[in-house]
């Protein structure tokens, strides 16, 4: 499972107040902790206003790459300072994230074009959020001729098929996992992805929604998720269920996230 | 419990399969129709004083609101022509460049449910077709502007200069939507601000009377 760490986030509101505050140790610290806790990528959210986002990321990410080597999730609702943001880092990331929306794809695709970045894709387009599977396919069909033509192999893109509240949701997550199902049947090596707690919005005792999502989807294919990997028992729930689904030989994964203390400890 | 307060029962819990057939007797019964509708609003009201109580959830609040919407369809043809708007009108909209609907149609439904005629615009809703829409409403009362997003606050605040700079004056701006503070709306000259859609419908009707 790869796991993008949420907690860099300007909208949450003890990071907002850390980033309005400057407070350097704060953040370095989480990063640190995300990193330690096997996080796959570090996601950086500014969640300030557009005039000073560009400037406040690379804040953000410089003080991350003080003190993990864990690449960087760039994140941000503009196409234009994601693809800006891309020079703070280090090393390849994760763009996060880019859309059928405008001319998103294009401004991002053929900055990563040959290099070892990843890409998260939403399946919307203008439109805004497509209502059925179908019309969500449809989307992703015209961002696979995208990323073909700029050369994005699949397996450098983490497809979001754009979770809804549960509690407005009229078929649970039926539309989700056939719209993972047919993604995934079509291009194995493809990543899908998700925010874990989208699906719990407006509901009380919002972690068992999120973890009960977590396991369901991860059975359609879900591989990827913006999650807080300090949650120690999201992520126990995480190794055990990819045990189940075979794809941890002997549980050796999970034996080992288990001595190393990611889950359960004494 | 009389059938008033059975109305409004059944809307506070949600039950809508069973609010036709109580507005019809009530109606049979002789009820005047504004009464019913009025215990209908006051259920609504109650809805979201304890929805920000964190007493209810948002589904609740939805399954309410739906079966008020139920229990107004039937009481529509009794209703004398304008009495069923009681507050007056509302234009609602997601500001231009910003896609996120299912807050402002909270937002509405909120809103609706407090006694207004909600004239809801959508998403993507530029200055334009927001000035259009008070031009074609001069009696609007309440103007709701949206936005879901940091990077479509801009969007907002220009709407906002456009709809404040409209002739039409009779109306109160409010706004709402997951990156907007009280500041922000100090800065864009709003009326009110809210952070969630009951709060909405209550600035609303205070807004408006």
């Amino acid at each position: 499972m790869i796991i993008i760490g949420e907690k860099i986030n300007g909208s949450i509101p003890s990071m907002a107040k850390a980033i309005a505050e400057k407070n350097e140790d704060y953040i370095r610290d989480l990063a640190k902790k995300q990193s330690e806790a096997g996080a796959t990528f570090i996601d950086v959210c500014a969640s300030v206003s557009e005039d000073i986002e560009l400037e406040t990321l690379k804040w953000l990410i410089n003080l991350v790459q003080d003190v993990t080597d864990t690449p960087i999730s760039v994140d941000s609702p503009s196409a234009t300072i994601c693809a800006k943001a891309i020079e703070f880092c280090k090393k390849p990331g994760l763009v996060n994230s880019v859309s059928m929306e405008g001319d998103k794809v294009d401004q991002v695709f053929p900055l990563i074009a040959n290099t070892g970045w990843e890409c998260v894709a939403l399946l919307s387009d203008d439109t805004g959020i497509p209502k059925s599977a179908e019309k969500r396919l449809q989307v992703f069909d015209a961002l696979m001729k995208k990323a073909d033509q700029y050369k994005i192999a699949p397996k450098r893109l983490h497809i979001d098929p754009l979770v809804e509240m549960l509690c407005t949701s009229e078929d649970g997550i039926a539309k989700i996992v056939e719209t993972m199902t047919k993604i995934k049947a079509q291009y194995p090596d493809i990543h899908l992805t998700g925010g874990a707690s989208n699906i719990s919005f407006n509901l009380p005792a919002r972690k068992f929604v999120n973890r009960a999502f977590i396991i369901l989807s991860m059975s359609a294919g879900l591989d990827s998720a913006i999650l807080d990997p300090l949650n120690t028992e999201m992520i126990g729930l995480i190794y055990a269920t990819e045990a189940l689904l075979g794809k941890d030989d002997f549980c050796i994964e999970y034996i080992n996230a288990f001595r190393a203390g990611l889950f359960d400890k004494k | 419990m009389s059938k008033i307060d059975e109305i409004k029962q059944t809307v506070e819990t949600g039950k809508s399969k069973l609010i036709e057939g109580l507005v019809a007797d009530a109606l049979a019964e002789g009820l005047d129709p504004t009464k019913i509708l009025n215990s209908m609003i006051d259920a609504m009201a109650v809805i979201g004083e304890k929805f920000q109580k964190a007493e209810v959830f948002v589904p609740e609040m939805l399954v309410a609101a739906r079966t008020m919407k139920k229990g107004v369809e039937v009481l529509k043809p009794k209703l004398a022509a304008g009495a069923s708007t009681s507050l007056g009108k509302c234009i609602i909209g997601t500001v231009h460049g910003d896609l996120h609907d299912i807050g402002k149609n909270l937002v509405a439904l909120m809103i609706e449910s407090a006694g207004f005629e909600v004239i809801d615009l959508g998403v993507d809703v530029t200055a334009e077709t927001f000035l259009n829409s008070i031009k074609a409403n001069p009696d609007v009362k309440v103007v709701a502007l949206s936005c879901l997003l940091t990077t479509t606050m801009p969007s907002l605040k220009e709407i906002a200069a456009a709809v404040k700079g409209s002739p039409v004056k009779s109306f109160k701006l409010i706004i709402g939507g997951a990156p907007i503070t009280q500041d922000f709306a100090n800065q864009v000259g709003a009326d009110g601000f809210t952070t969630d859609a009951a709060g909405a419908a209550q600035l609303a009707k205070k807004l408006a009377s």
